[in-house]
């Protein structure tokens, strides 16, 4: 057995799970890992009377998206109760054929951005630039309560099967069209990316160095939190219908989603509003103990001055004596530069004698913020996210077993049940389109051999 | 179909009272209230929070003239002016605060306690970003709060949960990214992560995360009846931002790089120099056929260059493509190599600041910029809300509220209090529109 590995459920002890850290090939091999958060104190177990049920129990989702924002959005809605039918071309969508993958094999079923955000939805593989492709889209829709799209202003709407196509006779569709811009204005029809979208409306251009080019946010972040917008978006839109009000069309632009981006970008540019004046990027490790810095193991980035703690800190680095100083009470910008130096030399070999974790450990301890800069491995390895049942063990019948990101929400009255691996290409073509649908299943054949329906 | 009739916000009539801090809890609030929530903003005024009312620089005009010309301008005053009231024309309060009410009430104190329970008998929502501990000293922890309103949706959002070893943990969004193994992808492909900078894309993420939940959690509420607890921690909110770099380290064993501007298939990727001080353009170039239009606006011919000429060798010498497209995008303006760029079908974008961002003509034509007059701070351009929706046109209401400014209006009209009841509070000073002077003079 795997270190750490639990099969017979429960809450995995933190103590125990610090002095051994599961070695990373158990990532793969811990199948039977439960999937379900150990109960929390606050959480009620539902009874025969008063189940528990899904926060979207009841909502179908139709996801026409084809890339990671809309993808994103209907995950979201799937881990907490929807049921979502991803409709994308036989032969995969964009998400299907993007590296990483799995075992690095390229491969429709083994891309590691379908595996993690097509996780809990069902597939129908469709050729929607047929005319009997759009009539099945439409059908579709007219069985779902959310349609979600990002594949550009007007794609969908050329091809019958938009936001007029598919809301027409009915009143309480919602509709979240993602796009790079909008569906409106001068640049509706630029083509964009994340790195495009993270430069026009996000904090881009204050990421990193003041001496080195601008970077990048990590991963494709700007689009999942399109995606979680979109999210909030449809809910409010859904809230109002199940209210027996009217549905929704929700223009989403990510560019808006970036210019609305609370990472320094909106109070930055209400700050710019009021003074005239952009930001800039800001040196790391600025002041006294402040920033980035090695240790044994790695590095970590703690906020060492704050006037409710330097007292601590410096005790704490083995320099009470500084205390008496008489910068110490100085705000840092005003302290002697000898005296920062003289406080960063040891500091730095304090930190040079412990490992990261304890570094975090040690100076939490007296109230200063900080944390460790992790790897995904000390992310994978760390006891706490661990013992807290973060990780999804999710086997693909192609790609196997592996730990997913889990849940974002702990739930005191509502369930979020296990979660299904991301379906294989076209897996879900006979339930949704001959048993849900009523296709006929002599037709449904013949638009397998045609290629509408994907085999 | 599109409804002729404007529909009215989806959360009119939700009340959501708000004990948050520093970024992450004001945005979740912020949100609701764009779509028609009351926000009640609960602070105390015997304190000053820091970063979501007031800056933790001192608040003179000289700090504010070094804050501008260096960069850090997301606590700036208008026309750095602190003014004799800085905490209410400071930008990082007023980027979120509009549309909100805001009610002084210390519920650490017994008094401040009963008035914030009578304030939880009137509202739907409770949204709180504290380290847990301090949640528990005040008793206003869930299981406290749903015996005196059954139907609370409560929404926590500690840095890392509310049970682990790292429970009461302390951290800005930027600490919390670092225990996530965001601040590593994010660094540098050369250099150490020291070089990177602080970032707080995980209070971005929680912002929208806990909007979410609380909208779903009312759902739920409006189909059982019941409220309930909703833990949302920053750190486990992000995770989806870091999917396949996990599976990249479940599956392949591999653990993600720091992936500075790169990409994993395409090249080139990055941000290029063009004319001026520390400008750019960033371009995103995945095929061939785009690698050709992108020599071809460039008037150059790098596709020919054997180093070149597929994406697999482009891939393999980055570097020195990197090296070759920023000579030849350097003499260009940004914004006109964007446009002859689009207009060649090559992914490309400048990087833009916020004072190109107010000038932006397609946040203009959209209408995204909200202006919005504020007493004694003045008119100006505030950021816009996230999304459009059809049939519910929408705008910010409100300009963002003085400290204190509708106590009035929530212990008299909403909370019941007399006016004696009132008055004792103000002379205890608990209630009040400004902060006593001894703590501004001591101002963190």
């Amino acid at each position: 057995m795997c270190p750490g590995s639990n099969p017979g459920g429960g809450t995995i002890s933190h103590s125990a799970a610090l002095e051994s850290p599961p070695a990373a090939a158990c990532y793969r091999a811990a199948a039977n890992r439960p999937t379900d958060r150990p109960s929390l104190d606050h959480r009620v177990p539902g009874t025969e009377e008063h189940p528990l049920t899904s926060l979207l129990d009841g909502i179908r989702v139709l996801d026409l998206s084809d890339w990671i924002a809309g993808s994103y959005c209907s995950r979201l809605l799937a881990d907490y109760g929807a049921t979502v039918t991803k409709v994308e071309a036989p032969e995969g969508g964009r998400i299907r054929h993007h590296a990483p993958y799995a075992d690095d094999q390229p491969d429709a079923e083994r891309a590691l951005l379908s595996l993690h955000l097509n996780a809990n939805k069902r597939d129908v593989t469709l050729d929607i630039e047929t005319a009997r492709g759009q009539e099945l889209v439409d059908a579709l829709a007219a069985q779902s309560d959310i349609v979600i799209d990002d594949r550009g202003p007007d794609v969908l709407d050329e091809l019958g099967i938009g936001w007029d196509a598919l809301s027409e006779g009915r009143d309480d569709l919602v509709m979240a069209s993602i796009t790079p811009f909008g569906l409106t204005g001068p640049w509706r029809d630029y083509r964009a990316s994340e790195l495009t979208l993270q430069a026009m409306g996000g904090p881009l251009h204050v990421n990193g160095s003041p001496d080195r080019e601008p970077t990048k946010s990590g991963g494709y972040v700007a689009h999942i939190h399109a995606g979680i917008s979109a999210a909030f978006g449809i809910m409010l839109a859904r809230l109002r219908v199940e209210a027996g009000g009217v549905g929704d069309r929700i223009d989403l632009a990510i560019y808006e989603t970036q210019s609305g981006f609370r990472d320094r970008r909106t109070p930055s540019l209400l700050g710019a509003a009021y003074a005239g004046y952009p930001a800039k990027p800001q040196a790391g490790g600025g002041g006294v103990g402040r920033g980035v810095r090695p240790a044994s193991d790695g590095y970590v980035n703690i906020l060492g001055h704050s006037p409710r703690y330097f007292d601590k800190f410096l005790e704490l680095i083995g320099r009470s004596d500084l205390s008496e100083h008489d910068d110490a009470k100085l705000p840092p910008a005003q302290m002697s530069q000898a005296f920062v130096d003289e406080i960063e030399a040891t500091y730095l070999t304090w930190l040079l004698a412990r490992t990261k974790q304890q570094v975090v450990v040690e100076t939490q301890a007296i109230g200063a913020l900080g944390g460790a800069i992790y790897t995904t491995e000390d992310l994978l390895k760390d006891p706490h996210y661990r013992g807290r049942g973060v990780w999804d063990t999710i086997d693909h019948p192609v790609a196997g077993p592996a730990e997913h990101a889990g849940r974002q929400l702990i739930l005191s009255q509502s369930t979020r049940g296990p979660v299904a691996p991301a379906p294989l290409l076209g897996q879900h073509n006979e339930q949704v389109l001959v048993t849900e649908l009523g296709l006929d299943r002599e037709e449904f054949e013949e638009l397998r051999t045609t290629g509408v329906v994907g085999s | 179909m599109t409804n002729d009739q404007p529909q009215k916000l989806p959360l009119e009539g939700v009340r959501v009272a708000g004990v948050t801090v520093v970024w992450a809890g004001p945005h979740v609030t912020q949100l609701l209230a764009e779509w028609g929530a009351d926000v009640i903003r609960v602070e105390p005024m015997n304190r000053i929070q820091p970063y979501s009312r007031l800056s933790l620089q001192p608040q003179s005009a000289n700090v504010q003239q070094l804050m501008a010309q260096g960069g850090l301008t997301y606590a700036l005053t208008p026309d750095l002016d602190p003014g004799p009231d800085p905490w209410n024309r400071s930008a990082a309060f007023n980027s979120h605060a509009r549309n909100k009410r805001s009610m002084t009430c210390d519920i650490t104190s017994p008094d401040g306690h009963a008035a914030f329970l009578k304030l939880i008998e009137n509202v739907d929502v409770l949204v709180e970003n504290n380290v847990p501990v301090t949640i528990e000293k005040a008793h206003i922890t869930y299981e406290e709060l749903r015996a005196v309103n059954p139907r609370l949706i409560m929404l926590r959002m500690p840095a890392f949960g509310l049970d682990g070893p790292y429970k009461n943990f302390r951290g800005f969004g930027t600490h919390v990214e670092g225990m996530i193994g965001h601040h590593h992808l994010r660094s540098y492909e050369d250099l150490g992560p020291e070089y990177t900078g602080d970032a707080y894309t995980a209070d971005a993420i929680a912002g929208v995360m806990g909007a979410f939940a609380v909208t779903a959690a009312l759902r739920h509420r409006e189909r059982t009846g019941e409220g309930q607890l909703i833990e949302m921690p920053l750190a486990e909110a992000f995770l989806p931002v870091l999917g396949e770099w996990i599976l990249e380290y479940t599956y392949n064993d591999r653990v993600a790089p720091s992936q500075g501007n790169s990409h994993p298939t395409h090249a080139p990727h990055g941000v290029y120099p063009t004319s001026g001080k520390r400008q750019f353009i960033a371009i995103d170039v995945p095929t061939d056929t785009e690698f050709q239009a992108l020599n071809t606006v460039l008037n150059a011919t790098l596709h020919e260059d054997d180093r070149f000429a597929t994406n697999a060798a482009r891939m393999e010498h980055r570097g020195a493509l990197d090296q070759a497209l920023s000579a030849l995008t350097a003499s260009h303006d940004k914004f006109e190599l964007f446009h002859t760029l689009q207009a060649a079908s090559v992914i490309a974008g400048p990087l833009m600041d916020e004072l190109e961002a107010l000038a932006s003509p397609q946040l203009e034509a959209r209408g995204w910029f909200e202006e919005l007059t504020q007493s004694g701070v003045g008119t100006h351009q505030h950021p816009g809300i996230l999304f459009k929706m059809a049939n519910t046109p929408n705008h910010v209401r409100r300009a963002p509220p003085a400290l204190g400014e509708d106590n009035e209006d929530i212990y008299l009209d909403l909370l019941g209090f007399s006016r004696d009841q009132y008055d004792a509070l103000i002379e205890a000073g608990l209630v009040g529109t400004t902060y006593p002077d001894d703590l501004l003079r001591s101002a963190p």
